[in-house]
C-alpha cells in the first residue's frame, strides 16, 4: 500500500541517522546541517508540485516526512513548509519560494496588509505590525503571513515576505525551538486576498500539522517507554513485568492509538479535499489531550533518568508540551469544534459528528 | 507502534452510509410516533421485543450472517452503522442485543448445523434472545476459576449445577450460552483454561431458577441464574468439549469492540448539545468539543475493528483497547457535563438533561466492569505491547 511512503520514511531516517538529532541549545536555534541534507535529498519539497519547484509526491508522502522528523525530534521547519505554508502559498496563487530555503508561516499577532504600488505589478502589499509566536522566526528565509485585510475589505491577506533583515525576538518554546515575534514595519510582500473561510483552512492545516507531529511523537514516546520497561531491571526483573507498570503502559497505548486513528482520519479528509476545519480541530484537541497522560506516565516509568538532559526522553516530551499549545490550544479548537458541530442546531449533533471524519 | 495494536484504516462504505440514512429515517418516525423515548444505556436497560421485531423485519439484525441462516450477508461496516444509529438515538435494543452481537456469531462459528438452522433465523427476526453465562459470584473477570460444572449422565446429557450472575435480561431471554467446567484443570499457569466447555442452554428447562439482581437505579436487568441438576441435552454442546476457553476468547472480541462501548451515554451528550446550542456558553462549547474529539477518535478505532472483522480477522487485543478507552469515556461524559451545567440531577427531574445525568450516573459503575474490567483489558493490551 505505502511503498512510496516507506521509501520516503527510509530516506528521512537515513538522513536523520547522520545527525546528532537533539542539538538544540541556547546557541543553536535549529539543525541547519540536517536541513541542508534534507534539502539536498529533495525532502524539503515533498508533496509540493514539481512545476512549482517542489519535489512532487502526494500529501501522504509529505505527512510521512513530517512524522519521521517529529519522531526523531528533528529541529527543522519541515511541518510548517510542507503541510501549511507551502500549500497555502500555492493555493493563494503565489510563487513558491525555493524549497531548499526554509519557509514558515505567521498566523498570530496583529499584522495589517495594505495594497502597495511599488511598481512590481498587482498582488503587491505592504505589511505593518507584529506577528507573534512565529515558528522558526529568525531561521526561516521567508514567511507566509496571514494578515488582516485593509479596512472595508472582507477576509484576510496571505502575504509572502522575505524574512531577511526583519527584526526578530528570540523567544523559544519549552523544547528550545524558536517561537519569536517578527516586526513588520512596512515590509513589502506579494500576497492574495483570502476569504475568511480560506484563512480558516490555513489555520486548520497548521493545527493538523501539529497534530500529525504530536501523533508521531506520542507513538515514539510510547515505543521508548515500552523498550525501557523491558530492559530496566528492578527487584530482580524488568519493570515491565510489574502489573502496575503494565497498567500505565497500556493506558499510554490507549491514548496513543486513539490519537493515531483520529489524526490519520483527519489527514484523509485533507487528501479527499473535503472541509478539513472540524477534522483538524478534533485531531488537534485529541492529540493535545493525550499529551498529559502519555508524557506524565512516560516520565513516571522512566524514573529519574528520564528527567535528565542527558537522556533522550525530554527531547520529545518537551516538544509534546509545546506543540499541544501551538497553532491553537485544546481550548481554542474545542470551542471551534463544539460550535461547528452545533452549526445546524442542537438536534443535529449526531449527524454532524458522523460527518467530521 | 506494536502491530498487534494498530489496524488499517477502515475503507469508506457507500452501502453503510445508505443503511445509516435508512435507520435514521426509521428512528425519527418511531420517535415521532412515540414508540420509544430516549434513555441512557439502553443496550442494557431498554427491553422492547416489539421494537426488536421491527428491526428484524427491516433486515437490521443478523446483518452479516449467511442468508441460509436468516442473515443478510452485509458487511460489518453496514452493521456498524446500524448499531451506532440505534445507540445514538437511545433506542430500546436490549432484548436482542447480546444475541445479535455475540451469541449469533458464536453459533455461526461453533454451532452444529441443527443449532444454526433452529436458532439463527429467530435471532435475525428479532424474536429470540440470549444471555451470556460466563461470570459467577466468585469468578468475576477470572473466568478460568468458574465453578459451575456439567457432568454427562448415562444418556450423554449434561447435568449442570452452579450459578451464573450479571446475566443481563435473563428473565426476558430464551437461551444462555453457559461456560461450565466439564473436566479437570491441567498443569501449569494456563492449566485452568483446560476442561471448560460452552453449553447452549434453553432457559425454560426444569432445574433453572432466575432470580433478579437490581442495579442502583432500581432497574432489573441483571439476574442470578441457578442450575440445580438441570439436564441439558447432549446435542446442545456448543463447539468442542473442553475448548470453552478458546471459544470464549473469540466471543469477547465481538463483545468488546462495538460502539456500545463508548455510546452508552451518548443520549446525555445529545441532550447537552441541545443545551449548549441554546446557551452558546464558551465553557460548555469547549466541553462539548473536547468530549466530541474523544468520541470521534473512538469511532475511528471501532470502525477499524469492524473493517478487520470484514477481513476475517479476530482483533481481540485492539478490541480490549477500545473497550478500555471507550468505557472510560462514556463515564467521563457525565462527569465533564456536570462541571459546566447547573441543573438538578434526578431521575424525576422535569429537565431532560438532569434526568439523563441521573441515569448516566447510576449506570456508570457498570461501564468499566461489564465485558471485563479495565484492569483485565489493560493486561491484554500489555500483552499486545509484548510485555507479558
Amino acid at each position: 500500500m505505502a511503498s512510496d511512503q516507506d521509501l520516503v520514511v527510509e530516506t528521512v531516517r537515513d538522513v536523520l541517522a547522520g545527525h546528532e538529532p537533539f542539538a538544540l541549545t541556547a546557541d543553536t536555534a535549529w539543525d541547519a546541517g540536517l536541513w541542508a541534507d534534507l534539502a539536498d535529498a529533495g525532502l524539503t519539497g515533498v508533496g509540493l508540485p514539481e512545476e512549482a519547484g517542489g519535489s512532487g509526491g502526494e500529501l501522504a508522502d509529505a505527512v510521512a516526512v513530517v512524522r519521521t522528523l517529529a519522531s526523531g525530534a528533528g529541529a527543522v521547519p519541515v511541518a510548517e513548509q510542507l503541510l501549511v505554508a507551502g500549500p497555502a502559498v500555492l493555493a493563494a496563487g503565489l510563487d513558491l519560494p525555493d524549497p531548499a530555503e526554509p519557509l514558515t508561516l505567521a498566523v498570530a499577532g496583529a499584522v495589517t496588509a495594505a495594497p502597495s504600488d511599488d511598481g512590481d505589478g498587482p498582488g503587491r502589499w505592504t505589511l505593518t505590525g507584529t506577528a507573534t509566536d512565529v515558528a522558526w522566526a529568525g531561521v526561516a528565509r521567508s514567511v507566509a503571513v496571514l494578515a488582516a485585510a485593509p479596512a472595508g475589505i472582507e477576509g484576510a491577506v496571505l502575504a509572502l515576505v522575505d524574512a531577511r533583515g526583519l527584526a526578530t525576538s528570540d523567544a523559544r518554546n519549552l523544547a528550545g525551538e524558536p517561537r519569536g515575534s517578527l516586526v513588520l514595519a512596512g515590509a513589502p510582500a506579494s500576497g492574495a486576498l483570502l476569504t475568511a473561510e480560506q484563512a480558516g483552512v490555513v489555520r486548520a492545516r497548521y493545527a493538523l500539522a501539529r497534530a500529525v507531529q504530536l501523533g508521531a511523537a506520542l507513538e515514539q514516546v510510547l515505543a521508548w517507554t515500552v523498550q525501557y520497561a523491558g530492559e530496566r531491571q528492578q527487584f530482580g526483573r524488568p519493570i515491565g513485568k510489574f502489573q502496575s507498570v503494565q497498567m500505565q503502559l497500556a493506558q499510554m497505548a490507549g491514548e496513543v492509538t486513539a490519537v493515531s486513528a483520529l489524526v490519520d482520519a483527519a489527514v484523509h479528509v485533507l487528501e479527499r479535499d473535503e472541509d478539513v476545519v472540524l477534522a483538524a480541530a478534533a485531531a488537534k484537541v485529541r492529540a493535545g489531550a493525550a499529551v498529559e497522560v502519555v508524557a506524565r506516565l512516560a516520565h513516571q516509568v522512566h524514573g529519574a533518568i528520564g528527567f535528565t538532559q542527558e537522556y533522550r526522553l525530554h527531547h520529545l516530551t518537551r516538544r509534546l508540551w509545546s506543540w499541544r499549545d501551538e497553532a491553537g490550544s485544546e481550548l481554542t479548537w474545542s470551542k471551534v469544534l463544539g460550535a461547528g458541530l452545533l452549526s445546524r442546531g442542537g438536534d443535529e449533533l449526531w449527524p454532524a459528528l458522523t460527518r467530521v471524519v | 507502534m506494536s502491530s498487534s495494536l494498530t489496524l488499517a484504516p477502515a475503507p469508506s462504505s457507500q452501502a453503510a452510509e445508505e443503511v445509516r440514512a435508512q435507520v435514521r429515517e426509521f428512528l425519527a418516525a418511531e420517535l415521532a410516533a412515540g414508540s420509544f423515548s430516549t434513555h441512557v444505556d439502553t443496550w442494557l436497560s431498554g427491553v422492547d421485543p416489539a421494537f426488536s421485531r421491527k428491526l428484524g423485519e427491516r433486515g437490521w439484525l443478523g446483518m452479516t450472517w449467511p442468508r441460509e441462516y436468516g442473515g443478510h450477508e452485509r458487511t460489518a461496516m453496514e452493521r456498524y452503522a446500524v448499531t451506532e444509529e440505534l445507540l445514538a438515538a437511545g433506542a430500546p435494543v436490549a432484548a436482542h442485543w447480546i444475541a445479535d452481537r455475540q451469541s449469533g456469531p458464536n453459533l455461526l462459528r461453533y454451532g452444529t448445523e441443527t443449532q444454526r438452522k433452529e436458532i439463527l433465523p429467530r435471532i435475525a427476526a428479532g424474536e429470540c434472545y440470549f444471555v451470556i453465562g460466563m461470570s459467577e459470584p466468585d469468578s468475576g473477570s477470572d473466568l478460568a476459576s468458574i465453578r459451575t460444572r456439567a457432568v454427562r449422565n448415562g444418556d450423554g446429557d449434561f447435568v449442570v449445577n452452579g450459578a451464573k450472575v450479571w446475566t443481563s435480561n435473563a428473565h426476558h431471554s430464551h437461551y444462555a450460552i453457559v461456560l461450565v467446567r466439564t473436566g479437570p484443570p491441567g498443569e501449569g499457569p494456563r492449566g485452568k483454561h483446560q476442561g471448560l466447555t460452552q453449553l447452549l442452554v434453553d432457559l425454560s428447562l426444569p432445574g433453572i431458577t432466575i432470580n433478579p439482581i437490581r442495579i442502583l437505579d432500581g432497574g432489573h436487568h441483571f439476574n442470578e441464574v441457578v442450575f440445580d441438576d438441570a439436564v441439558v441435552p447432549g446435542d446442545m454442546l456448543l463447539g468442542e468439549e473442553g475448548a470453552g476457553w478458546h471459544q470464549v476468547t473469540a466471543e469477547l472480541a465481538f463483545e468488546r469492540s462495538g460502539p456500545e462501548r463508548f455510546l452508552s451515554t451518548y443520549p446525555l451528550l445529545a441532550e447537552f448539545g441541545r443545551r449548549v446550542a441554546d446557551s452558546g456558553d464558551a465553557a460548555q462549547l469547549a466541553t462539548l468539543g473536547r468530549l466530541s474529539s474523544r468520541l470521534l477518535a473512538l469511532r475511528q478505532l471501532s470502525l477499524r475493528i469492524a473493517a478487520a472483522l470484514d477481513r476475517g480477522e479476530l482483533p481481540d487485543i485492539p478490541a480490549a483497547l477500545v473497550k478500555d478507552v471507550g468505557t472510560t469515556f462514556e463515564a467521563d461524559v457525565a462527569e465533564e457535563v456536570r462541571k459546566v451545567v447547573e441543573v438538578p440531577v434526578s431521575l424525576d427531574s422535569p429537565d431532560p438533561l438532569g434526568r439523563a445525568l441521573a441515569e448516566a450516573q447510576l449506570h456508570a459503575p457498570g461501564y468499566t466492569l461489564r465485558g471485563g474490567t479495565n484492569e483485565i483489558l489493560r493486561g491484554i493490551v500489555a500483552r499486545g505491547l509484548g510485555l507479558r
